[in-house]
């Protein structure tokens, strides 16, 4: 039963968890990594989650738990290159090659205005605002208090809005198109 | 500072994140690990990945902080034992030396001689300052004895301290002895029951007890085996004494604390290693590393327990004396007098009567003989003259 919701989370969520590992690490290598070795992780620890009221956290908790060892472990020592590598792996969309360039900028700095965060402010906003984790769903992800996971994503988004980057990004209407859930 | 508005911000990470082109086959990859790590999980660099699945990616950083963590818990550790040895001196100073008739703290024991309540549970070590002018003089010198007579002097002859034991903590002693008593006749019984509630009055009890009848040369005896509180003992000993005439008392104190410790360091070693298995045993995730691990725990579990056992007799042998009685009856000699030397009269007397007798002997053992040569004369007589008288018969 376990084993079942395990592999269906695997084949629905792997993709939103990859993205969001990637966004938090900045590298897919790295992403793909992190969420396999967070779903071994949890498959080990699959007796626990007949404890757990709701599993979304509980893996998200895993994989970002996953995504913080390879933060302090791996990547802090790596030649990381100022995230040249990041861009070759972006954009493998099958569209125009204009709108593929635009949408690699825009990717590009948005990664980039994420790795000027610091891990605790950017864990949060990325499981907000992309893998749309309620604010009790990453207090339960992160470890924190409501309260204190609230207080960090005032901080990031705070943050964010002070990089002329993003707020170019935000001025040239690249929002325009509708958020797909 | 204007802030983001969420809409924005969404759009723009999910424009950022599904930027990213998926692993063509990352769920596929991820799940076939798992279904393979699960069942053929053989390898050695496999197994080490269950066993350790939270375990970090060697890297030398990693590993200069590991040595540095290591360092410092070592460091923590050796300030940790100088403290506790500190202490431990301190508290050792500070401890006055026993007086005579008090009681050492770590030799007292809560109950009272005589009272009966004595538990095997409580303290294995105890000396009782009623048991110490009991130390007999015919006891063999054990250090443990030793500092019990000792303490039936006076306050001038200080009591040697007892033996500090293998590694400086509670000595454990093993005391036996054996008491050889000889009662009057007929006391037998007696003394056995005295000896079987002299047991119990002192909290201990009978091990062993077995009678036998009289022999040629000895008279009925029995032996009781008691097993006393070691506080205890001496007074026993003293008691039982009083029940008849001692023949002889042997008494042997042996130190097992060294042993004892060694026991309970092996416990101790064996319990951490098993503790290490049962976090292992929490992350193994097959089914063989679950079966190498528990075999690994049930053998463990086995030397466990032997060991306790053996500790366990350990403490009882060191928190109850054995006394040994061998009881026997006094066996009655009975003496016959010493043959008379007769004087020359009697003697000339008793000479003649063996004479005489002796002559009449030698006639009814000749008569036979003779006896038997008359009855063959008289029948060749009486034979030869019916033949004769025959021929004249014949002739006339």
């Amino acid at each position: 039963m376990v084993e079942q919701r395990l592999e269906d989370w695997l084949e629905d969520g792997y993709a939103v968890s990859f993205r969001t590992a990637c966004l938090i690490l900045g590298n897919p290598a790295d992403a793909e990594e992190a969420v396999q070795e967070a779903f071994l992780r949890a498959w080990r620890f699959r007796d626990s989650l007949t404890s757990v009221p709701s599993i979304k956290p509980w893996l998200y908790r895993v994989v970002v738990n996953a995504c913080y060892s390879k933060l302090r472990q791996e990547i802090p020592h790596r030649d990381r290159r100022a995230g040249d590598s990041n861009l070759d792996e972006l954009s493998a969309s099958d569209a125009d090659p204009a709108a593929s360039a635009q949408q690699s900028d825009v990717a590009e700095t948005v990664l980039a205005a994420l790795q000027r965060l610091p891990a605790s402010l950017r864990v949060p906003i990325v499981l907000r605002y992309y893998a749309d984790l309620s604010e009790r769903d990453i207090a339960l992800a992160i470890g924190r208090r409501p309260g204190t996971v609230k207080s960090r994503l005032h901080e990031a988004r705070r943050r964010l809005a002070g990089d002329p980057d993003m707020l170019t990004l935000a001025e040239d209407g690249i929002t325009d198109n509708p958020v797909e859930a | 500072m204007p802030l983001l508005d969420d809409q924005t911000l969404a759009t723009l990470l999910h424009e950022a994140g599904d930027s990213f082109a998926l692993p063509p086959s990352g769920a596929a990859d991820t799940l076939l690990r798992v279904r393979r790590g699960d069942t053929e999980r053989t390898e050695p660099e496999q197994e080490e990945a269950s066993l350790a699945p939270l375990a970090a990616p060697v890297r030398p950083h990693a590993i200069r902080k590991t040595i540095r963590a290591h360092r410092l818990l070592s460091v923590a550790a050796v300030v940790v034992m100088l403290l506790a040895i500190a202490a431990g001196a301190v508290s050792l100073r500070n401890t006055t030396p026993p007086k005579f008739g008090a009681v050492s703290p770590r030799l007292h024991t809560p109950s009272s001689v005589g009272s009966g309540a004595n538990s095997p549970t409580k303290g294995f070590r105890t000396q009782s300052p009623q048991s110490a002018p009991n130390a007999s003089d015919k006891t063999s010198a054990s250090p443990a004895l030793s500092s019990n007579g000792s303490t039936s002097g006076s306050d001038a002859t200080a009591p040697p301290p007892l033996p500090a034991g293998a590694v400086g903590q509670q000595p454990f002693i093993q005391q036996t002895g054996s008491l050889d008593l000889t009662v009057a006749k007929g006391a037998l019984s007696t003394t056995l029951g005295k000896l079987t509630s002299l047991a119990a009055t002192y909290g201990g009890f009978v091990a062993n007890s077995q009678t036998q009848s009289s022999s040629p040369g000895n008279g009925p005896g029995g032996t009781v085996t008691l097993q006393v509180p070691v506080a205890n003992f001496s007074a026993v000993l003293k008691a039982a004494e009083a029940l008849g005439k001692v023949s002889g008392l042997t008494t042997k104190a042996t130190d097992v604390t060294a042993q004892y410790v060694d026991l309970q360091s092996r416990i101790t070693a064996l319990e951490d290693s098993r503790q290490q298995y049962l976090t292992i045993m929490t992350k193994a995730s097959s089914i063989g590393d679950v079966l190498a691990v528990q075999a690994q725990l049930d053998s463990l579990q086995s030397q466990i327990e032997q060991l306790q056992g053996q500790l366990n007799v350990l403490g009882s042998e060191t928190a109850y004396s054995t006394l040994v009685a061998q009881v026997n009856e006094a066996v009655i000699v009975h003496h016959h007098p010493a043959p008379v030397t007769p004087s020359g009269v009697s003697k000339a007397w008793h000479d003649s009567v063996h004479g005489f007798v002796d002559g009449a002997e030698g006639l009814i053992r000749a008569a036979g003989p003779v006896l038997f040569a008359l009855l063959c004369l008289a029948a060749l007589f009486l034979g030869g003259r019916t033949s004769w008288r025959r021929l004249q018969r014949h002739s006339l």
